[in-house]
């Protein structure tokens, strides 16, 4: 068991190590231009291509497949260059968006001609990180090793075009290097995408250059940074989906978003001159305490409000104090609620007990006939419903002991609550 | 009880299908004006699977079309506005029922036609009367309030050949609402249908008795009725919820149970991300397989019995294969 842990964690994190190195480049040029969502707009027309590809009868890793891919993340990149163009009154941005809306419906409309290119468009929304091979991590390495190589001989005019995205007039002199750029990432993120599917690879491109940005406007400095910050997110969502018995690609995307966080923490409360810093540790304690003391205060509210209705938060502190909804009960709807939850876990018993039986003798001993067939089912369904009852009763008298406790506990967590939000409130005032 | 025995002594079949006797007296009755307006008799069914059933039903009576196409995942699939326009002046609608195919609700309603609406004389669900494997409750769709409230189980019942017999069986009584004076031909045909697949069945059995509780993975919960009928032990699952990807640790654990339980084969369907089966059975030697959830599924499965032909002959070769 633990081998196999290591074998399925270990070729994902190297991926999305390699992934972080090249992305983390590319997405401090993308911020530095403006163009946070031209991943996902390249993405999407080379997913498109992949898709006409599948539909004229080729496989997506056959050459054919490679080029249809290729032309279509070429013409991507080209309209992306010529909207710089085009964006001189209106954000550059909202032309990526029409890119991306237009390439995502005729993908759909590709499709809809041709089912069997769906499995395709599923894989290239979630992606499969997980299963990557040992092959697929080789050739990453080697192509993001030659793209890396062009764009660090061509950081010169390719950072220049990128910072003269607001003041240039000159569109012609830059317009070259930015079809590098897009020519480039668009080869990237093509190939990154297939494999870790497009929310994941958005979190590679933006998260680190956003951490890296966050400490130094220096590209070499924050680039390291980054380099750092999205090897710890991607360790973290690896480890994590082990842990957490959860798909890897979305745990990883929250991890990104922590380690965002955490970040911009440090940066705020930590690394900050120290004037400011105190000033947002200062700032940081009061909204932290305020958004606190008005949940609190809200929840009690909604309590005495609704007692019938949904309290996450009450629960969340009933279950971290350990008090169960029957503690406001009387002794006999006490009995009851707890007689309710055994009759409702025995009946969930029987119907896995069912379930097993039914189950085995598909291949063991004699089968069962059509009728036995039916009277499990008919058993399973009944007691389906009884335990709904149960629930029924459970939730009823769950309500009894809310109505109650409202005034117990729904008052106070209230007072209290809106009391020392207000008194926060007062103090951040004067601080002022 | 041996296959044969199962069709030939249909319990199910008989309590729904019209007795015999007075089938024959209707038949006598119609057999007078037999140039029939079945004809233009048009039966729309939502799955492959379905639409080859009612084709062995109503032969060359009715022009049988589907709504999902070939080779699609019926479980995502969305209908289309070509779709309401195929259902409009349908004299029969055949469907999974069970929630599988949930979005013809919206599409009859929208239509209106109350003979191909629940409680309709076109309407068939095909799962009535089907023993049901791994019921979970109630349905409790609004829609169903005629009291055939009946559970919600695993849909992928027509993959045991043997409840073909109620599926036709369905289908033959619309068939015959429908067109009362087409009933000798509909019977005829279900008759001569059921007839072949027992023999069909009784060498799919063999195909597969070598192989008798044979441990699989399946990619999705699509086997069940499969591997009742078959003798199959599908000891889990690699995709416990519909499109969302198996976590690591679940990989990590299905591995162990496939190294612990010498699972040689994982049974995989054309339409599913391949990458987590692919994964598996690299880390652990066990085979991928191909099996047709549905007929279209694989070029090879044109039919309901070339469905099982491909089905059975495939997981056999593989198991032969993977116990030498």
């Amino acid at each position: 068991m633990f081998e196999d842990v290591l074998a399925f964690a270990a070729l994902p994190l190297a991926a999305a190590i390699v992934f972080t190195g090249i992305h983390t480049w590319f997405g401090l040029q993308v911020l530095r231009r403006n163009v946070v969502f031209a991943d996902l707009a390249l993405a999407q027309v080379s997913a498109l291509g992949a898709t006409v590809a599948v539909v004229a009868g080729h496989a997506v890793q056959s050459a054919a497949g490679y080029a249809y891919t290729l032309i279509f993340t070429a013409v991507g990149a080209l309209l992306l260059t010529a909207s710089r163009g085009f964006a001189r009154s209106v954000r550059q941005e909202a032309f990526i968006g029409v890119l991306y809306v237009v390439a995502t419906a005729a993908t759909v409309l590709v499709v809809d001609r041709s089912p069997q290119g769906a499995e395709h468009v599923k894989k290239m929304l979630v992606g499969g990180i997980l299963s990557v091979t040992a092959d697929e991590l080789v050739k990453f390495i080697i192509l993001y090793s030659i793209i890396g190589a062009i764009h660090w001989l061509l950081r010169r005019p390719l950072l220049a075009a990128a910072d003269h995205m607001e003041t240039s007039t000159d569109i012609g002199k830059f317009a070259f290097w930015d079809l590098v750029f897009y020519l480039s990432f668009g080869v990237v993120v093509t190939s990154s995408v297939a494999t870790a599917g497009v929310l994941l690879v958005f979190c590679f491109l933006i998260v680190p250059a956003l951490v890296g940005s966050l400490f130094s406007s220096h590209i070499g400095v924050a680039l390291v940074i980054g380099w750092i910050a999205g090897a710890a997110a991607s360790a973290a969502g690896i480890f994590g989906s082990f842990l957490l018995d959860a798909p890897t690609g979305a745990v990883t995307v929250v991890t990104f978003a922590a380690v965002l966080l955490v970040a911009g923490a440090i940066r705020a409360f930590i690394t900050a001159p120290a004037a400011e810093r105190s000033r947002n540790r200062q700032r940081g304690l009061h909204v932290g305490g305020l958004v606190l003391c008005l949940l609190i205060g809200l929840s009690g509210a909604w309590v005495v409000v609704a007692p019938a209705g949904d309290h996450p938060i009450l629960a969340m502190i009933e279950t971290a104090a350990g008090l169960g909804p029957d503690r406001f009960m009387s002794p006999s709807e006490r009995a009851d609620y707890l007689e309710a939850a055994a009759i409702e876990r025995r009946h969930k018993g029987e119907i896995d007990r069912l379930y097993d039986r039914e189950r085995q003798s598909r291949w063991q001993g004699d089968e069962l006939t059509p009728d036995e067939i039916r009277r499990i089912g008919s058993m399973q369904q009944t007691l389906t419903e009884m335990g709904r009852g149960e629930r029924f009763v459970m939730d009823y008298l769950r309500t009894r002991g809310r109505e109650r406790e409202r005034w117990y506990v729904g008052l106070p967590l209230a007072a209290i609550g809106f009391i020392a939000a207000a008194t926060i409130a007062r103090r951040a005032r004067r601080a002022r | 009880m041996l296959a044969g025995d199962r069709l030939r002594n249909p319990d199910v079949a008989r309590a729904r299908f019209v007795p015999r006797a007075a089938l024959a007296g209707i038949v006598a009755t119609f057999l007078v004006s037999s140039v029939s307006p079945a004809q233009n008799m048009r039966v729309v069914a939502t799955t492959g699977d379905l639409a080859s059933l009612a084709r062995a039903v109503v032969g060359d009576l009715a022009q049988v079309e589907t709504i999902i196409p070939p080779a699609a995942d019926p479980e995502a699939f969305e209908p289309r506005p070509s779709d309401l326009a195929r259902l409009k002046g349908a004299s029969v609608v055949v469907r999974v029922g069970l929630g599988y195919d949930h979005w013809l609700d919206k599409l009859l309603s929208m239509l209106g036609d109350a003979a191909i609406n629940r409680g309709g004389a076109g309407y068939v669900d095909a799962s009535v009367g089907i023993p049901l494997l791994e019921v979970k409750g109630s349905s409790v769709d609004p829609a169903n309030r005629d009291g055939h409230a009946h559970g919600l189980a695993n849909p992928h019942y027509w993959l045991d050949p043997a409840n073909a017999e109620i599926i036709t069986g369905g289908i033959a009584e619309a068939g015959i609402r429908v067109a009362p004076e087409a009933a000798a031909k509909i019977i005829a045909n279900r008759d001569s249908f059921l007839a072949r697949l027992k023999a069909d069945l009784v060498e799919w059995e063999q195909l597969l008795a070598p192989h008798r509780a044979a441990r699989l993975i399946a990619y999705h919960n699509t086997w069940p009725y499969f591997a009742r009928r078959f003798r199959l032990n599908i000891v889990d699952v690699i995709e416990i919820k519909e499109g969302v990807a198996p976590s690591p640790a679940r990989l990590a654990k299905l591995a162990a149970t496939i190294r612990e339980q010498k699972i040689r084969v994982i049974v995989h369907e054309p339409f599913e991300p391949e990458e987590a089966s692919q994964l598996l059975a690299r880390r652990t030697g066990a085979v991928v397989v191909k099996l047709a959830p549905s007929v279209g599924s694989v070029p090879a499965a044109t039919d309901f019995r070339a469905l099982f032909d491909y089905n059975v002959a495939t997981l056999a070769r593989a198991l032969s294969a993977a116990s030498n």
